[in-house]
Formats: C-alpha cells, structure tokens, sequence
C-alpha cells in the first residue's frame, strides 16, 4: 500500500484544507508522511500559516533556505570593493596630501570598508528573501484571508483518485472549510 | 587617469620616504616664518596690512564682540595680574621686570601652516590640503561649510564668513579690493594663506626669467609693512635664506617636537610645540630683563 | 473570601505578572490592532498641527539661515559647533533603540519585546530621518551637500575618506537603509493581514507593499532566516554608527574631545535614551489606542529595569571619563572639566548629571514602574538629561580650548533654538502619520507570543496535574494532549 516510488501522477486539482487547531493540522502532514494517502508525499504539501512554525520542519522535510549564502557572499563583496573603491578614489588624487597622513590611509579605510560590507550585506539579504520566498510573483488562487487570522492552511496538488482519500483525512481531523481549485 | 596600481605604490613610497625623513613630501619650497617678540611693539600694521592685501572684510563694532570678525593675522596681548593683597587698600604695579616697560606683551598670531596640520585631514571634502611649497591651502571654491578645521584648530586661527561679508564694500568702495584674491562668500572658512597670491606671482616670475626664487623675492604683505621688521619670511628649503639662517641658529628643526638644544638661552621656540603639529613659524622670545 | 472575590483578585494578580494573557482571541488581535489606524479622532489632529507648527518654524529658521547666513545661529569663531550638532547626536542616538529591542533582544529570545518592538523600529528610522537633517542644515554652503557623496565627478574630485565626518554619512547611510529594511521586512505579515482587511487606496497600498505574502512555509522559512542575517548584521552597525559620530570628536585634538572612551560612551547614552524614548511612547500609545492588553505593564516594568541598567552603564562611563582627566596631568583637559562642573555652563552640567544619574533611581521603585503619569515625566526628563549631555559634549570645550585668546562663553541663537524644536516637529509629524497608516503593534509576533506562551503553560499544568492524580505523566517528546484553542470564525 505505501507507495514510496515518486510516480508522475497527472494532477488535476489543488486543495486547500482550514483548520483551526494547529495540533490537528500538524497530524495531517504527520499522516501524510506516512503515506496514509498512496501517491501524495509529503513534499507536495504547502503550509499556509499566520505565524511561522519551525517546530513543523522535521515533518515537513529538508527543504533548505539561500539567505545565509546571500547575505555571506554580500557581505564580502560589500568589504572588497567598499576597500578597492575607497583606496582608488584616493590613489587618484595625490596631489593632495593633508595632515602628515598617507594618501591611502589605512584606518578610515578599513571604517568605511566594515560600513559598506554591512550594507551590502544587508542589500543582499534583502535581494535573496525575495528571490527565495517567491515574493513579487503571479500568485495561486487558493488563499483564504482566515489565514492572516488564526487558521492554518494546508495546500496540496492532487490527481483525481487521490482527492476524496484527502479529504477523509481532512475530514478525520476537524477540518474547518475546504476550497479547492482546478488546475489548467 | 594614471595607472591606480602605480599611484598606490607611489603614495606609499612618498610616505614611508617622509616618514624616513623626518615628516617631509617632496617639496619644492617650504616657506617659513620668524617672528621677534622682542622688536613687535603691537602696532597692528600688519594687521592693518593683512585686511587691505586680502579683501578681508570689517565686520563692525557688534559683531567683533561676538567673535565673529575675520581678521586673518591678529595681534594678542597678554597682560601679567598685578599683585592682588586683600588687605592692602591698594593694587601693587606688577614686578617690572616681568613685563614690558609698559602695557601688554604682544604676540602676532596667524595660521602657522602645520606641516601635520589638524585641519587638514578633517575637512569632509577637502578643501584644505597641503601645498607643495609646504602651505596649508584652502580652496574656498570646495569649501561647504562643515567648520570641523577651525574646531580642530588648536590656534584657533581659522575665520568662517558667517555673514555675507561683501556686503561691507558698498560701491565705490569696492575698488579698494585687490584683483589678485577672491571675495568670499558667506559659508565658507578662510585662513591666513601666506599671501599666496604673492607666493605665487614671485614663483612664476622667477621660472619665467629661468632662475631660482631667491630670498627676498617673495614678501607677504605682514613683512612688508611691520616697522620694525619684527616679521621674516622664506624658503627654509633655501639655505642661504635669512629665515632658514634664524632656524639653524635657534636649533629648532622641522617634523619633531623636541628639539634637542644646547644653549638654554636660545630665545626660538614654537608655540604648542609638544600637540607635534609641526608648525612653521618660530617666535623669538621677548627678552627680559635679569 | 467568596468565590467572587477570588477571581476578582486572581484577575488582578495575572494581569500584574503576566506578560500576556495566553488566551487572548487571535481575531481580537488583528481587530484590536487594525483599529488603531482607523481615521482620527480630534485629539491627533491637535498633535499633527502642533507637529506641523513647529517644523513650519524649522522652516522658517533655515531660510533665514540659508540668506542671511550662519551669524544669527550664536556661531563664532571659538564656537563653530553648537547645537546642530549635539541635536544631531541625539537623534542619532536615540535611533539605538529600535535595534536594541527588533536586533538584540530577538536574538537572546526574550519574547516580551514582540508587543513593542515595531514602534521602537518605527522610532529609529523616525530618528534618524530627522537626525539626517542636521548634517545638511549645519554646512555654511547648504546647497553643496552632496559633494560628500562618492561619485564619480567630472573633476576627478572624491571626498576626503580620511574626516570622520564622511565617515558619519556612510555609516547613517548604512544605517538608514538598513533600519528602513528592517523594520519593512518586518512588516511584510502584517501588511498582508492589512492587506485583507482594507478597502480603496489603503487595499492597494498593502497589496502593493505586501510583495504577495501567502503565509507558505517556504516564505516564513526564508523569512525567518533573512530577520536573523539582518539581525546579525544590524548589531554591529548600530555599535559602529553611534561609534563613528563619536569619532566626531574623538578624532579632533580638543581637550575634553580627544577621549578614547568616547566611543562605548556615546553607544551608552544612545541606549540609554533610546530606552526612555520607548517608555514615553509605550505609554502614549497604550493609552490613545488603548493596548493594554499587548502593552502591558509587566513589559512596561522590564523595560524599566532595562533602562535603569543601561543608565548606571552610562553613569559609570560618564564617571570614568572625569576620573581619568582627574588622575592624568593634561591641563588644558582638567580645566575643561572644571569648566563644565562649575563654569558658565555648570546649571546646564549639573542638570545633566541629575537627570542622567540621580533620576533613574525613581525606576527602582514599583510604585514609579506602575504609575504611567510619573513615569511619562520621568522618561522625558531622562531624555532631556541625556540632550543635555550632548551639549555639554560640544560646548565647554569649544569655550576653552587650547588657545587662551579663544576663550569664550556663547549662548545660542535663536535659529539654533528653532531648529533643535522644529526637529521634534518633524520627527513627530513621520511618526504621527507612521500609527495611522501602518500597525504599531506587530500582529504576527503578538499571536507567536500568545502561542508560545500557551502551549508552555499548558505542557507545564498537563504534568502537574497527571502527577498529582497518580496517572503517568506524557511522553515526552509527544505532543501535548490537545486542549480547546481559540478559534477565528468557525
């Protein structure tokens, strides 16, 4: 019965299930996971939620974020040039020494280095979040406005014999409403 | 623009090569001055001299109060306390021999032009740099205001135009000003220049007769109108200048601050010597009386 | 005692010693935040046209300034820095804050700040808007600013990387940018709840600021990590930032101003008056929009206590400053000292000490903590301690000095004075216009705390009681027994 291959079903509709109690919607995925619907794993489940739940990650499965990369490799771009810009900038202009100082002065350099390496990190982090929550993008149909307030969501693609064995485990566990949407 | 790799390597080497040598970029000139307390008698012609050579404004009774007048080369005057007994019905005359025969002593003060001037490395767009021929210049086109020269001035010798001072020459007084230097407007800080319109016209004069600047060519206008000549101006790079000559005698050597002595009663010394801002105009005690 | 009276008294004690109440209704959340930013009562309105008023009077100084020049400011020739700057200071430091509370306490994981963290960010980036007006109104050639920018001229010209006050406008500008996206990010969630909730031009506001938040855990999970990287790298910006304007002075040869503690000293006062900063808010807004239930007073208490820590941190700095000019040998700097305590400027220094030292003494006793009258006077007498130390900063060694012909004992103008008022006119006209058209309180982080909160004291009471009735206890590591939660609409 536990199908455990990754199967190319054609899937036809997408379903929404709301739920008010978390505990029961955490079950539903836990359920998924073990295969308790054949053909639906638990990577094709997408949680909607009004607040963010890491505790949900184990059973949810590995499903790695690039921000860290982003902000790192920012970060350090933003030191290297931040230093090449400012020590050309001066190298340009020797005609102009002040203060018995060097030209390119190392200390000032390095301050307005450490402040560029920030703010290139944080431009990045920005650039990656976007890019990674697939922010800024044509959006799916189901959405149901419960969600910003106390209900929890739980989307999932189906083919058609696997939506009723779905929505008896929705059912199962006190689900409140179910939307669902048909795919093109 | 030149290679940026060769300025990089090129700005370390004139550093470290002036690091070696006591403080020194490759200067062409480095224009100095000495000042004998001893011969200045306080009577402001070289102030008077400085107002009318570079268009410096008089700001008025009221606003000289305020501090907010602009004269480049001021003359200070210090006053020894007389003695001060509460119990006597009198003041008693301050030890003679510790003051002028009478009055003040007198001290002309003016932009030293450091050669690790404080001024310098704070201007936020730098308006104010060192010059090759070891002036501290400030270019009043640049300049946007910021005044963080003048607070780190520890002479405090740098004059900010807080008013639109122009305004003092109504025609036809304003064919009074002198072609050679700008009128500033408001915003923007000023400081003694050395005459630099001078400094200037004697240099090209000289490499357009193809000869060397020689001592005397170049006088600011300070030295040319003190009576006593209690004001020398010249090239310390120069050694037959009468000012790198007063220099030598004095012991006193550019990019230290301790200078090393042997007679104790050598008069030379330079004013804030141990804040190490290697200024470039020596002042001759006053002598006094034994 | 009747049954009556119990619950009565047992209300009294929860609310006393609770941060939140755990079983508050999420909908009452969102319904309860959302309608702060419903349209304004009369009361607002009197406070955006005093707002208004005075930065009309900000106005109407830098014209004046901008034609007639720098003269009516007081400024002269000793005193070339006078309140513009230590204004600017003290916006720039009560900017400290909001990362103190969004950054720093987000990553020990103290969750009592969730009610309160969005004002405090709204308030950083508020105050550095207005401390970034300073910069540009104190330069004698005001219409020149931007030759501090770096870019590429056709003379070849860049600024001066070596002057600290370059280094200034990067760091603000670092810091700005960085403030502005962190507290938008923040902010994505809630714009989405508005975003459901609105009509007209606010409905497309929010869709649009939104960026199509859904709630999918692929967007919290990026989310999570981008508000920790930003976190981290907003910590130390905001040490280097207030650093860096105390390098104003540090880097000057001034007595007084060439201090090395400088730096850890300035970052104290921000702190510090960041943190009074906040209390005056809180109470403001818990009592025009009436929060009490996510403002509450055991937050409003540890905020108290925070700001009595970071005071004696300040006090001790401050302390070591004068004991370190005592026991060195520098006189220019011992006579700047000895300016300060009993010179000219001396009310001005001892009002400093007894608003920044003595009074945060008052925050020790309970009575003071739970009062919001005495409180909101003392937090706004802490803040003007905390001006005044900014200006003591600047002014007593700009009348000393090195030189003694500079000398010299100034008062400022009135074109300083406008100024430094019109300023908190600005800075409350943007956080005026702030509440009413993004939420002041952080809806997702008030349900997340409520979440936390419930299902701790519901694993803690669930084991007590099984070990008191002789039923073993749960697994653990299994999920608590399901309890009747709160529902939205079902």
């Amino acid at each position: 019965m536990a199908n455990h291959h990754k199967t190319l079903v054609h899937k036809t509709k997408r379903v929404l299930g709301l739920f008010g109690d978390f505990d029961e919607a955490f079950e539903v995925i836990a359920d998924i996971r073990r295969y308790k619907v054949p053909g639906l794993t638990v990577d094709d489940v997408t949680l909607k939620s009004p607040i963010e739940h890491p505790e949900i990650e184990d059973v949810l499965g590995e499903r790695p974020s690039n921000v860290p990369k982003f902000a790192f490799w920012g970060s350090l771009f933003g030191l290297v040039f931040g230093f090449i810009f400012l020590a050309s900038a001066q190298a340009n202009f020797l005609a102009q020494p002040s203060g018995g100082k060097p030209i390119i002065t190392i200390p000032s350099n390095i301050v307005l280095a450490y402040e560029m390496m920030i703010l290139f990190g944080v431009l990045s982090t920005l650039v990656g979040f976007i890019i990674g929550a697939k922010l800024m993008r044509k959006r799916d149909g189901l959405y149901d406005t419960a969600i910003t307030v106390d209900q929890i969501g739980i989307v999932i693609e189906v083919a058609d014999e696997q939506e009723q064995p779905l929505k008896d485990l929705f059912a199962k566990h006190n689900v409140i409403e179910v939307h669902e949407e048909t795919l093109s | 623009m030149p290679s940026l790799l060769g300025n990089i390597f090129k700005g370390w080497a004139d550093y470290s090569k002036g690091v070696e040598e006591g403080g020194h970029h490759d200067y062409e000139h480095m224009f100095a001055m000495v000042i004998d307390l001893d011969r200045c008698t306080g009577c402001n012609a070289c102030s008077t001299a400085c107002y009318a050579e570079n268009n410096l404004a008089t700001v008025g009774e009221d606003k000289f109060g305020a501090r907010q007048a602009m004269h480049w080369m001021r003359i200070e005057r210090y006053f020894d306390e007389p003695d001060m007994d509460p119990d006597k019905d009198k003041v008693e005359p301050a030890n003679e021999t510790d003051t002028q025969s009478r009055g003040a002593s007198f001290l002309p003060m003016m932009c030293q032009h450091c050669n690790a001037a404080p001024c310098e490395p704070v201007c936020p767009v730098g308006a104010t740099y060192h010059t090759v021929d070891g002036l501290n210049a400030q270019v009043y086109n640049r300049c946007i205001g910021s005044r963080y020269c003048a607070n780190n001035c520890p002479f405090r010798v740098r004059y900010f135009n807080f008013y639109e001072n122009a305004e003092s020459w109504p025609a036809p007084m304003d064919q009074q000003l002198n072609p050679d230097i700008s009128v500033r407007t408001k915003g923007v800080m000023e400081k003694c220049s050395m005459c630099i319109q001078r400094t200037r016209a004697g240099r090209d004069a000289a490499k357009r007769e193809g000869r060397d600047l020689k001592d005397g060519d170049i006088q600011t206008a300070c030295q040319q109108t003190c009576p006593t000549s209690a004001i020398l101006f010249g090239d310390l790079l120069d050694e037959n200048s009468v000012v790198s000559k007063v220099w030598k005698r004095q012991q006193v050597k550019l990019g230290t601050y301790k200078q090393d002595k042997e007679n104790s009663e050598l008069r030379g010394y330079r004013i804030f010597e141990e804040l190490n801002v290697d200024t470039k105009v020596l002042y001759l005690e006053r002598v006094r009386e034994v | 005692m009747s049954a009556q009276q119990n619950l009565a008294n047992k209300h009294l004690t929860d609310e006393q010693t609770k941060d939140i109440d755990e079983n508050i209704e999420w909908a009452k959340i969102n319904a309860d935040v959302l309608r702060s930013m419903e349209n304004p009562r009369r009361g607002y309105w009197v406070a955006m046209a005093i707002s208004v008023a005075l930065f009309s009077v900000m106005i109407y100084a830098e014209v004046h300034q901008y034609i007639y020049g720098m003269g009516d400011a007081g400024l002269n020739t000793s005193h070339m820095w006078d309140l513009y700057i230590s204004t600017f200071v003290f916006w720039i430091g009560m900017s400290h804050s909001g990362t103190l509370l969004s950054a720093i306490l987000h990553l020990v994981h103290a969750d009592w700040r969730k009610p309160i963290y969005r004002f405090a960010e709204a308030m950083t980036t508020f105050s550095l808007l207005t401390a970034g007006i300073f910069p540009v109104i104190h330069l004698g050639r005001v219409w020149n600013f931007y030759w501090v920018m770096p870019y590429v001229s056709d003379r070849g010209l860049w600024p001066n990387f070596r002057s600290p006050l370059i280094w200034d406008a990067f760091a603000i500008t670092a810091y700005l940018t960085s403030s502005v996206l962190f507290l938008y990010i923040g902010m994505i969630p809630d714009l989405a709840i508005c975003r459901d909730n609105a009509k007209g031009w606010r409905k497309k506001l929010y869709t649009w600021l939104s960026l199509g938040w859904r709630g999918d855990d692929a967007q919290w999970r990026n989310f999570r990590f981008t508000y920790l990287m930003i976190a981290c790298l907003l910590i130390p910006l905001a040490v280097s930032v207030h650093s860096i304007v105390s390098m104003d002075f540090s880097m000057s040869i001034m007595p007084g101003w060439h201090v090395t503690t400088f730096p850890p000293y300035f970052v104290a006062g921000a702190l510090y008056s960041g943190c009074a900063a906040i209390i005056t808010l809180f109470i403001l807004l818990r009592y025009f929009f009436k929060f009490e239930h996510f403002m509450t007073m055991p937050i409003l208490d540890k905020v108290c206590k925070l700001t009595f820590v970071i005071a004696m941190v300040w006090t001790y700095l401050n302390l070591v400053e004068f004991a370190s000019v005592w026991y060195g040998h520098d006189i220019p700097s011992k006579e700047v000292l000895l300016a300060k305590a009993s010179g000219p400027y001396s009310p001005f220094f001892w009002g400093m000490m007894i608003f920044g030292s003595v009074l945060p003494f008052a925050l020790l006793s309970k009575w003071v903590r739970r009062n919001m009258y005495v409180l909101f006077f003392v937090s706004v007498f802490l803040n003007v301690g905390m001006w005044l130390e900014r200006w003591m900063i600047v002014t007593p060694t700009l009348s000393l000095g090195y030189h003694p012909q500079a000398f010299n004992v100034m008062w400022p103008g009135w074109v300083e004075w406008a100024m430094v008022g019109g300023s908190f006119g600005w800075f409350g006209m943007l956080f005026l216009v702030f509440v009413k058209v993004f939420p002041s309180v952080s809806m997702y982080e008030v349900k997340e705390m409520v979440y936390h909160r419930k299902r701790t004291v519901y694993e803690d009471v669930d084991e007590m009681m099984n070990l008191h009735s002789g039923v073993p206890g749960p697994v653990p590591g299994s999920p608590p027994t399901p309890a009747p939660q709160s529902t939205g609409g079902a």
